[in-house]
């Protein structure tokens, strides 16, 4: 929410600095507090970023690593990129896994906050608490957890659903069918997404005046029309901060799935846009393939946020 | 804040300074005397034994006084990766281990310094020819062997029981698969083990790649040979194994020791972790199915011939951009000695220089082993290998074939991957 607050605060205070001129102590302030987070966000962000700009318009294989000249190739890498079919197949799998992993996320999210809403004091710590763990564990450290809950030999979901069911799961492989190695993909990143949606959504219907459901319930109305009607729109700019970085972290996971890769699985019909790049780059050296796919993805990224900044300043200008 | 920036203009000028000084004691020893130099070793994975290592750090130090030399363990997951990054810094070991069909990635593309200068110090012709053709590029000599070894095929007496052991590949086969219960599998075989598929398609006349006359290279998987040598793997993936379909060949000592299987095909080298103690980090199972253990070279389709397996190991080389390459270079030559190359070969390591083979301890894992070994093959000899490796295809294809894909469509594919690869 800062974020707005922020962007609003430009056109108000424009005009001020035209009628008179601040002392320039005053002017440069600003400036000065925004200095550390600049020059971390060059160095963080902006390097790798022109480092990666030019990587792709290069060809640098792993000789170029130990000081052999870079041929410039143009826009090459990108052409490479665009007529791959498997590029296409790889943007393809990974929105809809996304949008899956968005929809699973949210929902449950929204559920968990709620839950919160209701729960009593000591209940609502216990969930708290076991929510904050979850979110605090390390993906890698996760998966390998969750590897071994999934493992076809030893695995503890493949015992729960022998004694459970009566039949034989022991030895299934719930990594082998690609629908399924997502399916296990998408329980373990909603898994670890769901903390910090609950705990924004919560924090949001809090803010949801008291008063104002208790008209709406006297007024006739149910508790889900309540919920949409009332509570929904309360908060609903949460709901698309929420929605966009989720759309945004789950189209770049890249731990879970490389990790889960290594545990089983077949690559060729599993690998999603950032774990796509890692082997083009990392794994195969052929870094300025990779940085071009790269800039296509942080195109496709920002394309996102855009969409969710526009959003958000066309709000605070009404 | 003034203090604080000028303190920390200092650390960083005390930094520069000492970055200074160290690598003037690098190009200081290369001139002459050498003075407080530092070589790092990146060995891989734990088969380097104890000794070996000891060997190295203290044979190391006397010869260089003042010098010191770290041994640093890297794993073989991510080597690649690992040795890219790490070798191309600014902050690079001085030796490294690669595996031997992983070499040609660093040779073509200039991360090993040229060998050529010490290739007698290092042992010459003695040395071991396949592992110096990986370790050559155009002509120059950059990575040395370091040892190898072979997979055999381990079982236990008492659960064998009676049954003869197969001399063709045929009866190997057709025991495994009569061999296979829903508890025990006849034959350990996970879906990705590529390794020991490739006998399969090598003793049927296939081939994985080979160049044209135009150099362009043409991948045999979906050859006649290739087609035959898969369906038998098939065969043997579904009939004779209950290893996971999609698993690796990471730790086979577990369902080896936890009686999941008769055969067990495996580097010679398994033998220690299946007979490690019991209570040990990584546990064998000295006193139950590794009290009997026994082992025989994959037999090939003629009684008394063995058959061609993949040719395992490893070379070291010197990093191009080592601190110190000539010291580097030294703490090589030491790896490559008689005394410690002895010590290797009396762990059942194949050793780097031919002339030490009889120093293999006579027992039949290692017998065996230097007989699979003397037939053994290694994958295409181009840097774009490695790339093959990198991408999984085989894995995957394999993968396919276990859960009873249809072979022939599989292993068109394979070779479609394969040759897009290696002429791309």
């Amino acid at each position: 929410m800062s974020s707005t607050t922020l962007q609003t605060a430009p056109p108000d205070a424009a005009p001020a600095p035209r009628t008179r001129r601040a002392p320039t102590a005053t002017r440069l302030l600003p400036w000065l507090l925004l200095a550390p987070s600049l020059a971390a966000l060059v160095v963080i962000t902006g390097y790798p970023l022109v480092r990666m700009l030019w990587l792709s318009l290069h060809e640098y294989e792993r000789a170029q690593l130990l000081g052999v000249p870079a041929p410039f190739v143009g826009l090459d890498n990108y052409v490479a990129t665009l007529t791959d079919a498997r590029f296409w197949t790889v943007t393809a799998r990974s929105f809809v896994f996304m949008l899956v992993c968005v929809v699973l996320t949210i929902t449950v999210g929204t559920l968990v906050a709620l839950l919160l809403m209701k729960l009593g004091r000591v209940m609502r710590l216990v969930l708290s608490l076991g929510l904050l763990l979850a979110w605090a564990m390390p993906p890698l450290a996760a998966m390998l957890v969750w590897g071994w809950i999934f493992d076809s030999q030893y695995g503890v979901a493949n015992h729960l659903l022998t004694s459970l069911t009566g039949n034989d799961w022991m030895g299934h492989l719930w990594l082998i069918d690609p629908v399924s190695f997502f399916a296990v993909a998408a329980l373990v990143i909603v898994w670890g997404a769901i903390p910090f949606v609950a705990f924004t959504l919560y924090a949001g219907f809090t803010q949801v005046p008291g008063e104002v459901l208790e008209a709406a319930q006297l007024d006739g109305a149910s508790a889900g029309q309540r919920f949409f009607r009332v509570q929904v729109p309360y908060v609903r700019t949460i709901y698309v901060v929420l929605i966009v970085l989720s759309m945004i972290w789950d189209l770049k996971v890249f731990t879970q799935i490389f990790v889960l890769q290594g545990i089983g699985g077949i690559k060729s019909e599993t690998s999603t846009l950032g774990v796509y790049i890692y082997e083009m780059g990392m794994a195969q050296g052929h870094y300025g393939a990779a940085s071009a796919i790269a800039v296509i993805f942080t195109v496709i990224m920002l394309a996102i946020s855009a969409y969710y900044v526009r959003a958000t300043v066309k709000e605070e200008q009404l | 804040m003034k203090i604080l920036r000028f303190g920390a203009v200092g650390i960083a000028a005390a930094l520069t300074l000492t970055a200074c000084s160290g690598g003037d004691a690098g190009t200081g020893t290369a001139s002459g005397g050498s003075q407080g130099a530092e070589i790092r070793v990146w060995l891989v994975g734990t088969d380097t034994p104890d000794e070996a290592r000891e060997y190295l750090t203290t044979t190391f130090e006397k010869e260089n006084p003042g010098s010191t030399l770290t041994i640093e363990e890297q794993s073989w997951t991510g080597l690649v990766d690992k040795l890219t990054t790490a070798l191309s810094s600014s902050d690079s070991p001085d030796v490294v281990e690669v595996g031997n069909t992983q070499a040609a990635t660093f040779t073509s593309a200039g991360f090993f310094a040229p060998l050529d200068d010490i290739a007698e110090d290092l042992g010459g012709d003695d040395l071991l020819p396949g592992f110096v053709k990986a370790g050559t590029w155009e002509d120059t000599f950059y990575a040395a062997p370091y040892y190898a070894g072979s997979r055999i095929v381990f079982y236990s007496e008492q659960v064998l029981g009676g049954a003869p052991v197969p001399t063709t590949l045929d009866e190997y086969v057709a025991t495994a698969k009569s061999l296979k219960t829903a508890d025990r599998s006849g034959l350990w075989f996970p879906g990705q083990d590529w390794y020991n598929a490739l006998p399969f398609v090598w003793e049927n006349g296939g081939f994985i790649a080979e160049p044209d006359e135009d150099g362009t290279w043409e991948a045999g998987f979906s050859s006649p040979g290739g087609i035959k040598g898969l369906t038998q793997v098939q065969d043997l993936m579904v009939n004779a194994s209950n290893a996971p379909k999609d698993g690796d060949e990471a730790e086979l000592q577990v369902p080896f020791c936890a009686g999941q299987t008769t055969f067990l095909s495996a580097p010679n080298w398994i033998r220690w972790s299946i007979q490690a103690p019991a209570d040990a980090e990584a546990p064998g199972c000295p006193d139950t199915f590794g009290a009997d253990l026994k082992a025989f070279p994959l037999p090939g389709t003629q009684a008394g011939t063995t058959a061609k397996v993949f040719a395992g190991g490893s070379n070291v080389a010197v990093a191009t951009k080592s601190g110190d390459v000539d010291l580097a270079k030294k703490a090589l030559t030491i790896l490559l000695s008689q005394e410690y190359q002895t010590i290797l070969a009396e762990n059942s390591m194949i050793p780097a220089r031919k002339s030490l083979a009889a120093a293999l301890p006579d027992d039949e894992f290692t017998q065996a082993s230097a007989a699979a070994a003397a037939n053994a093959e290694l994958t295409p000899a181009t840097p774009k290998w490695g790339d093959v490796e990198a991408q999984k295809v085989i894995q995957d294809a394999l993968v396919q074939i276990a859960q009873g894909g249809d072979v022939e469509t599989i292993a068109q594919q394979l070779d479609a991957q394969i040759e897009s690869i290696l002429n791309g």
